[in-house]
């Protein structure tokens, strides 16, 4: 499992590999929480998230998306993602921990999730995704 | 120039129908030589797929930053019919009415003895950077006045002052709000962060006028050379970011409802004047208010710092002009030689309408707007004045920025934190930010020179040039 983060001249381009799309969906997680904190981020405090939507980049979209929000609303920063995908159908167990400025204020925030540059693909070795996220 | 692309005019370039399949009418982008070597053909391909929405007005249109975004390229326009159009949250972005305002002090250059005190003062009094709360309790009845009336809140709440109204884009208020289309979630975002910063590309900013273009636009606007000014670039954090996702979620399935053919999810769209058009409009004017009403706490809070340092009143630090930048709005527009209202998108670009619009404060109706675009840390801003070039050709419209041409990955790779803050001091410009990453991404180097953007909108007409601002310090978020 790994992401990277590719040229963009605007935005946070990733592009992230996973042997399965359950953890492909944790690696992007983390990758978010890699631009908005950094990498110091310790676990502790668990937050479910229970999704569904019409297809896998709808789902991927919307999953980001709420963990903005919880992060935002709920003030915590995760370390760990671990998503169960079945079909449309998500459930993710988030561990992280409350925000700490003195270690977290090393990113930047994003925005939203786009669809615009979405592109999950699958070959002999796994899943890998292109994604844009708003800064 | 990139292939399949007309050279139609000066600094003009035609993106002719069928670049991309099922386009209604050409894409239209003003840019340089210069500047059209660094045009990526990602931007030019969302331009096209702009022209390919049900409605479109003439052109889709492309400011000389445009670059690479999602949905519309950053720096497009676009004008839709009421009857036959739509309206799309790809062409308003997330940060719903992202802008900027300039607000002037009496004071010069030599005044400010010790920068980095003033500096340090201005970060310690606005909330910067990811993760920062507002010290004030904004309750829930506040966030919907805020929402309902914009700046007016804000000034009726005592930070700032009536004057402040008429200096604003819309006197700082959208009157279409609709509140029941904005979600919890997005209120619960929106109450801690009222007078925030945010980060990336949001600053504030100390700058002197250094150089005076044109001289009856600069005094109608209160610009004299060497005044000392401040620049505040933010939006409507996250409550915008919430409603622009919200909505992308249900006009998604409006754009099938619809039975709406769409070249890139990012553009769901549905017919401005149906039920789930109307809720966005709705919910994009309530974010928008609150951005107003952001900028104006934040300004507030800058003038407390000027007050408190230097000894000069509140009143003696009247508002310049605040412009939105990402925005739709429904504006009268000359369409086929008839007056009409229009729908219009604008996503990275500026309002500029000329002199004689009756939505200018009664001073500025023989001038025009003033423009306000943002240069990188270390160059330099400029006014400009709305123009009727610009009423005629681009829906009255002009550019918003720089625009990046280097990505934050290969900013990070090339520069560090302090080669910039050393680089910037030796020219006398002081930075404070949360940390070295948000330096390194907003660095001079990653942005189009901002002198060639504004000459060209100069040049092609669509604003003029009244004076040039230089950065004096700058905190960043």
């Amino acid at each position: 499992m790994s992401f990277v983060e590719l040229p963009h001249t605007a935005d946070v381009r990733i592009r992230a590999n996973a042997p399965t799309c359950d953890a492909l969906f944790s690696e992007t997680t983390m990758a978010l929480m890699e631009v908005m904190y950094g990498r110091d981020r310790r676990g502790g405090t668990k937050k479910e998230i229970v999704l569904e939507a019409a297809d896998c980049e709808a789902l991927l979209r919307d999953f980001l998306s709420e963990v903005l929000f919880v992060t935002e609303v709920d003030g915590l920063v995760f370390a760990h993602a671990e998503v169960r995908l079945e079909g449309c159908h998500l459930h993710a167990t988030l561990d992280g921990e409350p925000f700490d400025p003195a270690r977290h204020n090393k990113g930047t925030e994003v925005k939203g999730i786009s669809y615009s540059g979405m592109h999950i693909g699958q070959d002999a070795k796994g899943y890998m995704l292109d994604i844009v996220f708003d800064v | 120039m990139l292939e399949g692309i007309n050279n139609v005019g000066t600094d003009e370039w035609e993106v002719p129908v069928g670049f991309v399949p099922g386009m209604r009418v050409p894409g239209r982008f003003f840019l340089s030589e210069t500047l059209g070597a660094l045009l990526e053909p990602g931007a030019v391909q969302q331009l096209a797929n702009v022209a390919t929405l049900p409605g479109i007005i003439n052109n889709s249109l492309g400011m000389p930053d445009i670059h690479w975004g999602y949905g519309f390229p950053i720096g497009g326009v676009a004008a839709f019919s009421l009857d036959e159009g739509v309206i799309s949250p790809g062409g308003v972005g997330f940060d719903i009415n992202c802008g900027v305002r300039l607000f002037t002090t009496p004071l010069t250059q030599s005044d400010i003895k010790k920068p980095r005190e003033l500096i340090e003062s201005l970060y310690q009094a606005v909330p910067t950077g990811v993760g920062a709360k507002s010290s004030l309790k904004i309750s829930p009845a506040a966030l919907t006045s805020m929402m309902e009336k914009g700046a007016r809140w804000a000034v009726e709440s005592g930070y700032g002052v009536e004057r402040d109204l008429t200096r604003c884009e819309e006197n700082g208020c959208m009157k279409e709000v609709d509140i029941r289309s904005v979600s919890a979630k997005a209120r619960q975002r929106g109450i801690p962060q009222g007078g925030t910063l945010g980060s990336g590309n949001h600053f504030l900013e100390v700058q002197v006028v250094s150089e005076i273009y044109d001289e009856t636009a600069a005094a109608a606007f209160g610009l004299t050379q060497g005044q000392v000014c401040c620049m505040i670039h933010c939006g409507s954090r996250g409550l915008g970011h919430q409603v622009c996702t919200d909505h992308l979620q249900i006009l998604e399935s409006a754009t099938k409802k619809y039975q709406i053919r769409l070249p890139d999810r990012q553009l769901a769209c549905a017919p401005i004047r149906s039920p789930e058009g109307m809720a966005y409009f709705g919910a994009m004017a309530a974010s928008a208010n609150y951005a107003w009403a952001n900028r104006q706490l934040i300004m507030h809070s800058a003038r407390q710092q000027f007050e408190r340092m230097f000894g000069i009143g509140y009143d003696s630090m009247p508002l310049v002009y605040d412009v939105t930048h990402n925005v739709a709005k429904i504006e009268d527009h000359t369409v086929d030689g008839h007056t009409k209202k229009v729908c219009v998108h604008r996503k990275g670009a500026t309002r500029s309408f000329g002199a004689g619009s009756p939505d200018l404060p009664g001073d500025l109706t023989r001038i025009g707007q003033p423009v306000i675009i943002p240069g990188s840390m270390g160059t330099s801003s400029y006014v400009l004045c709305g123009t009727k070039t610009a009423m005629e050709r681009t829906f009255g419209s002009t550019c918003h920025g720089s625009g990046r041409v280097m990505s934050r990955s290969q900013a990070k790779k090339t520069i560090t934190g302090k080669e910039v803050t050393d680089h910037l001091l030796a020219q006398g410009i002081i930075v404070r930010a949360p940390n070295e990453a948000a330096i390194v991404d907003e660095a001079p180097e990653v942005y189009k020179p901002s002198s060639e953007v504004v000459q060209v909108v100069h040049d092609v007409g669509i604003s003029a040039l009244v004076a040039r601002l230089s950065p004096m310090g700058v905190i960043k978020g």
